[in-house]
């Protein structure tokens, strides 16, 4: 199980939000990491073996958008799931990550959509 | 033709025949004058004919009495040839003396006298002696040389006579021909001048009557100017768009155009004479107060005056409008006031739309800030339903509990935001203590993912609790815009500095005195604003945010603070070094709030 385990990457800016959600992905069974801005999220990304990323949008600094641009840019093959507050962000923001769902949609579907990244994973 | 050319003619007209009556005068005279002297003449005739028989006479009685003497020598048959020889030269000289005689009649008079002379020395003085002496007188020779002498001298006398005849008969006829040609010259004269006078008097009235004729033209012609000039005038105001009504001096109606008939219900004919505020009821909108009415303004001011904003007319039929109007003095050429006239039209609908325009940007101002107040409900909703799946599946009684406290945190924050949300449409009918230090706080709560997004540091400098009397929920709009405004302004990097300072009472420039009051400002480093775009700011509709913007915010913004009697302004500077613009708001402590705002 240990082994076995992914190593999640969460950046939000939101310290409670923060601490809820690593205790969500560590009761599922991840192993998880956080950030709460852009540019020490992307530090742990290139350090750290990870192998997906729960982003938030709005954050002091650096965005979402830009944040995930650059992630790109080092490990293109790291899945993201943009998770955001807002409702309706643009295309060109949504596009650049695997998923985008909006927060209060529900532990459940976040567990279920983080899941079906890494299965691509698992199955390798 | 002038009064002045027209005096002059009627002193020509006058004049002229008086010279000309002079003249015929003068020339009367003169012709008399003629006559007179021939007259003259004809008399110096006459009397020397007369005197010219008494000399004959005389001599007649000379010879008579020298004949009785040599017949009787009794001198006293002498005595006739004595006195008559005696008076003989006087006699003679009064006919020498007689005016007239040309030099023939001289000459025949001498000739007399001495062939009288000769008769007396060489026959009768002889013969008186010849008898005296007692001689002989019967000598023939000379009896008959007198005889002789005295035929020659009746001649000669006779001849005195006879021409002295013709002379007058000449004289006579001359005088008939004089008398004739005057009468004849008169007629002439007078045919002429008639005729002078007929032709001058013909002339001139006729410039008279021509003048007179033209003076009627242009009379006629003014009439018509005149009533085209009032037609014009009429059509103008039946056409034009505002109700018109015009007032004698005392303020009773004198003409209604068909707007204004129609916006206060009185016919024309209803309404002349009547007093105006019969016709132009008018009442302040807030306080139903009936307004002074625009005919005592004008006198009291003597000036155009605008009437008060919020003035509402009603309808003779008891419906209510919104009106604007003016009133201005209508003046004689002398500057007197002799009547009002009143202009005014229906703003209804325009108050209408500018309170749909103004409830529409209440709307905006929230509704520009509904997806950041979302995010900042759906963050702490999020943790919270997180925090009850954990709690649900799997969790010990103290893990339990500590997610209840965070759950019970994040629902707090919850609170407050839509507590915050909520003061944007809280309304209340008077004002009520506002405490500007926590609405700030609670605006710039509201705002902060706004700043966070747009990349704006705030910094607040809020001392100590600061209550205004004020609407919360408008002065919360107000203030809401005014730091949008600043953190847009100051973009991604910029700074927006939130402060309160209380100021104490103070007199302005002007010597007016200003209430104690707090003043917020807000400053950001953005840009600023060029000169140029400045005096636009506060109207409606203007924006520099493209579509992003209603244009509405500044103008509401200044409405409001008008309407709690404060002050809004606002500085900026453009340059490279210390770019920004500072907005400063007034608020008194205790204002006479303005309920109908500006």
């Amino acid at each position: 199980m240990e082994q076995e385990s992914h190593l999640v990457l969460c950046v939000d800016d939101e310290l409670v939000g923060l601490q809820v959600r690593r205790i969500l992905l560590e009761r599922a069974g991840y192993r998880v990491v956080t950030a709460q801005d852009g540019s020490s999220g992307l530090e742990i990304f290139s350090s750290e073996p990870v192998e997906a990323v729960i982003l938030d949008y709005s954050m002091p600094g650096m965005h979402g958008g830009e944040v995930a641009t650059r992630m790109r840019q080092i490990k293109p093959a790291v899945p993201i799931l943009l998770l955001s507050a807002y409702i309706g962000l643009p295309l060109e923001v949504t596009s650049l990550v695997d998923l985008y769902m909006t927060k209060g949609e529900g532990a459940p579907l976040l567990l279920q959509k983080l899941g079906s990244l890494l299965e691509p994973v698992n199955a390798s | 033709m002038n009064l002045r050319q027209f005096n002059g003619i009627l002193r020509q007209v006058f004049l002229l025949p008086v010279v000309a009556l002079l003249v015929t005068a003068g020339a009367l005279y003169w012709q008399i004058r003629g006559a007179n002297a021939t007259v003259d003449l004809i008399q110096d005739s006459d009397a020397r004919i007369t005197q010219a028989t008494l000399i004959s006479r005389l001599m007649v009685d000379e010879e008579s009495g020298l004949r009785g003497y040599e017949t009787t020598a009794d001198t006293r048959f002498l005595q006739p040839y004595i006195d008559a020889e005696a008076s003989l030269p006087a006699e003679f000289q009064r006919l020498s003396n007689i005016a007239g005689a040309n030099a023939e009649e001289k000459h025949d008079l001498d000739d007399l006298r001495n062939e009288q002379q000769t008769w007396r020395d060489a026959f009768a003085l002889q013969l008186i002696a010849q008898v005296r002496a007692g001689g002989q007188t019967s000598d023939v020779d000379l009896n008959l040389r007198g005889k002789t002498m005295m035929d020659e001298i009746r001649h000669d006398i006779a001849d005195i006579i006879h021409d002295a005849e013709m002379q007058r008969t000449r004289r006579i006829m001359r005088w008939h021909q004089q008398v004739r040609a005057m009468l004849l010259g008169l007629l002439f004269l007078a045919l002429g001048i008639g005729v002078l006078i007929g032709l001058f008097t013909r002339d001139r009235l006729h410039a008279v009557s021509a003048a007179y004729r033209t003076s009627l033209e242009v009379l006629s012609r003014r009439a018509e100017e005149l009533f085209q000039s009032e037609q014009r005038l009429r059509t103008t105001l039946a056409s034009i768009g505002d109700g018109v009504i015009t007032c004698d001096v005392d303020g009773r109606v004198q003409m209604m155009n068909p707007v204004a008939q129609e916006l206060t219900g009185w016919e024309q004919a209803d309404a002349n004479g009547r007093p105006l505020e019969e016709i132009f009821r008018i009442f302040d909108e807030t306080t139903r107060e009936p307004l002074e009415t625009p005919v005592a303004k004008v006198k009291r001011l003597n000036s155009t005056i605008g009437l008060a904003q919020q003035t509402m007319l009603i309808h003779r039929n008891g419906t209510e409008l919104n009106i604007a109007d003016s009133a201005a003095p209508i003046r004689d050429q002398m500057g007197n006031t002799t009547g009002i006239v009143l202009v005014f039209r229906d703003i209804t609908m325009e108050r209408k739309t500018q309170d749909a325009l103004i409830a529409n940007e209440k709307l905006a101002v929230a509704g520009r800030l509904a997806a950041t107040i979302a995010h900042e409900i759906h963050n702490p909703l999020d943790s919270v339903s997180n925090l009850l799946y954990l709690m649900r599946n799997n969790s010990s009684p103290e893990e339990s509990k500590q997610f209840m406290d965070m759950a019970e945190q994040e629902l707090t924050r919850v609170t407050q935001i839509s507590r915050a949300m909520l003061g944007l449409y809280r309304e209340s009918k008077a004002p009520v203590p506002v405490d500007l230090r926590e609405m700030l706080q609670e605006i710039l709560l509201l705002m902060e993912r706004r700043f966070l997004d747009l990349g704006v540091t705030v910094s607040s400098s809020l001392p100590a609790a600061i209550s205004v009397a004020a609407f919360p929920a408008e002065l919360r709009q107000v203030f809401t815009n005014l730091i949008t405004n600043a953190a847009e302004a100051a973009g991604h990097g910029g700074e927006v500095r939130v402060s309160i300072e209380w100021q104490a009472a103070r007199a302005d420039a002007t010597g007016q005195k200003l209430q104690a009051g707090a003043v917020v400002k807000i400053a950001d480093n953005g840009a600023g604003i060029p000169d140029e775009v400045l005096p636009q700011l506060f109207q409606p509709f203007f924006t520099t945010k493209g579509e992003q913007g209603t244009g509405l915010g500044l103008w509401v913004s200044r409405g409001i603070v008008s309407k709690h009697g404060g002050t809004i302004t606002l500085a900026s500077n453009t340059s490279a070094s210390a770019h920004g613009t500072v907005v400063s708001v007034f608020l008194a402590k205790n204002p006479t709030v303005n309920a109908g705002g500006d």
